[in-house]
């Protein structure tokens, strides 16, 4: 099957009664790895959330898979392959690291098979093999992360969304996060990735959403923009970034 | 003293069941459930109107305990937790105050008087001696120890227990992992009310009669025994259940009964002043300064 694994149109709601999400639209095509940008406060993780179904769309439509899901319970979203790595990582930090992967694998009726994608799992991470015992609150901030994500890979997404995975990390830890990332998707599953790094982000992505104020103010290939503009509307929205083109330019 | 310990033991482990289902519903939920001792009551009612009519024996009264305070759970959760789960905790813990009230009317509608005798499961054995013990106590620690294994394993052992797990340390990220929180939430309505049915069969079984004060009774002592352990921590629960059953037992034999509820709060008092997170702060500290070596 071909055509956009994830498409969206006119999605608006948050939470309590303001609309956070203002009329968002965007897709993600099958395979690819989709990059979300955008400065604090655009409504990025309220979008994630809303896909991930952990807050319901006041309007708009939600198409994965073909399907309409717009409004579905987050367990629902998880068993038709929409598979949310939240922002604080949220590893269940009394569980040991084995007990969290099986978490994800709940859904998935059948030891054996949960055992088989434990053993992969393992295979692909090694230091989790190595702390499997351990309980997950005293792994450091790298390895929570490593954990979180193999715990949505336990789920077996179609497409994973990772609310910025490298914020707080040291630089070694985030190269290996985004280097996981591609290797994720080389296996086939599509992506849709937040994050701050904006020239490691791009670096990956096939195409870029820049998300201002609840809206999409640009989508397409990183190459569009320059990438100065981009990082700089990622980091401040489009006021901040014109003005500080603006300032720039009197003083060249 | 030691002869009293058997005694204490058999009351306080029918406490840690109690105080085990009220902890699950609050671990889960986050929520205090004020009509899980009028769930258990009319249960037991159920049961006395039942045999009454027919004369049944403690196996069939334990069937109509679980069933009916099953059935009672179920029915708190739908009308109380299940459409408040968004809203303010406060909003269904008002809500069951208000339907503990509603289910102790219905409790003494369906069979008047004070007291009502229970026939004890444990008839037979109860003036029978096992090493100076009685063996009627003796069963009662029994059967309240092999519920409580039986729910370890399930907690344990299972994919559901996983998922309860989890659902106790944070509902959004077991959301996040695929795990159908509602469900989870209505199922521990189920295994907390037949753990508080159990409790409550074993322990009318042993005091050999009902009265309408057992609801509230019931609910304090749960709740008494949760807080002692640490509100939150199952462990924790049963270390608390298991204590206040002691200490009210010897309290009890050594003072009178009007000691016995001083103590237990006297208890309380004391854990909270010297502990105030509860009994599992203990072992848990000692865990994380483990951990914290390790690395």
């Amino acid at each position: 099957m071909s055509g956009p694994i994830l498409e969206i149109t006119g999605l608006a709601g948050g939470y309590g009664g303001a609309d956070v999400l203002r009329g968002v639209s965007l897709s993600v095509e099958r395979g690819s790895i989709a990059c979300l940008l955008g400065p604090n406060g655009a409504g990025k993780t309220t979008l994630m959330m809303t896909l991930a179904g952990l807050i319901r769309p006041r309007r708009g439509a939600m198409r994965f898979d073909g399907r309409e899901v717009a409004g579905q319970p987050p367990h629902v979203a998880v068993a038709r392959g929409i598979v949310l790595v939240p922002q604080d990582r949220m590893v269940f930090r009394t569980l040991s690291v084995g007990d969290n992967l099986r978490v994800g694998a709940l859904r998935q009726a059948g030891g054996r098979r949960i055992e088989a994608d434990l053993e992969r799992i393992y295979g692909r991470f090694p230091r989790l093999r190595e702390r499997r015992g351990q309980m997950a609150g005293t792994l450091s901030g790298g390895e929570q992360q490593m954990l979180a994500i193999a715990r949505a890979l336990m789920s077996r997404p179609k497409l994973l969304l990772l609310d910025e995975p490298s914020l707080g990390l040291a630089p070694l830890v985030v190269e290996d996060i985004f280097r996981l990332v591609t290797e994720i998707n080389a296996e086939g599953t599509s992506i849709l990735l937040v994050d701050q790094n904006v020239p490691m982000a791009t670096g990956i992505a096939r195409r870029v959403h820049l998300m201002e104020q609840g809206k999409i103010t640009f989508s397409g290939e990183p190459g569009r923009l320059p990438e100065e503009e981009l990082v700089e509307r990622a980091w401040f929205g489009r006021l901040a970034g014109n003005a500080a083109t603006a300032s720039r330019e009197e003083v060249g | 003293m030691l002869m009293t310990l058997p005694a204490g033991l058999a009351l306080g482990s029918s406490y840690a069941l109690l105080a085990v289902g009220f902890t699950l519903v609050f671990g889960v939920l986050r929520r205090v459930n004020l009509a899980y001792g009028a769930t258990v009551m009319l249960g037991i009612y159920g049961a006395l109107w039942v045999q009454e009519r027919t004369g049944g024996g403690p196996v069939l009264m334990l069937l109509i305990v679980l069933i009916v305070t099953v059935v009672i759970g179920i029915y708190v959760e739908k009308l109380c937790f299940a459409p408040h789960s968004r809203r303010a905790a406060v909003t269904s813990m008002a809500a069951s105050f208000a339907v503990w009230m509603q289910l102790e009317e219905v409790a003494t509608l369906l069979l008047p008087g004070h007291a009502l005798p229970f026939p004890s499961p444990f008839g037979q054995a109860s003036g029978l001696d096992v090493a100076g013990f009685r063996l009627a106590h003796l069963l009662a620690l029994g059967c309240a120890l092999s519920v409580c294994a039986g729910f370890w394993a399930l907690l344990y052992r299972t994919g559901f227990g996983l998922a309860v797990r989890a659902l106790i340390e944070s509902r959004q990220a077991a959301a996040c992992a695929g795990i159908d929180v509602p469900r989870i939430s209505a199922l521990i309505f189920v295994l907390a009310s037949a753990l508080g049915a159990v409790a409550g069969w074993i322990i009318v079984g042993i005091d050999g009669q009902v009265t309408p004060m057992f609801a509230m009774w019931a609910t304090l002592k749960g709740i008494i025994a949760a807080i002692l352990g640490g509100l939150g921590s199952l462990p924790g629960a049963v270390a608390g259940g298991l204590l206040l059953g002691v200490v009210e037992t010897v309290a009890q034999r050594s003072f009178g009964p009007q000691v016995r509820d001083l103590c237990s709060y006297l208890l309380l008092f004391a854990v909270l002043a010297l502990c105030p997170s509860g009994l599992s702060a203990l072992w848990s500290a000692a865990g994380a300064s483990r951990a914290a070596e390790e690395t």
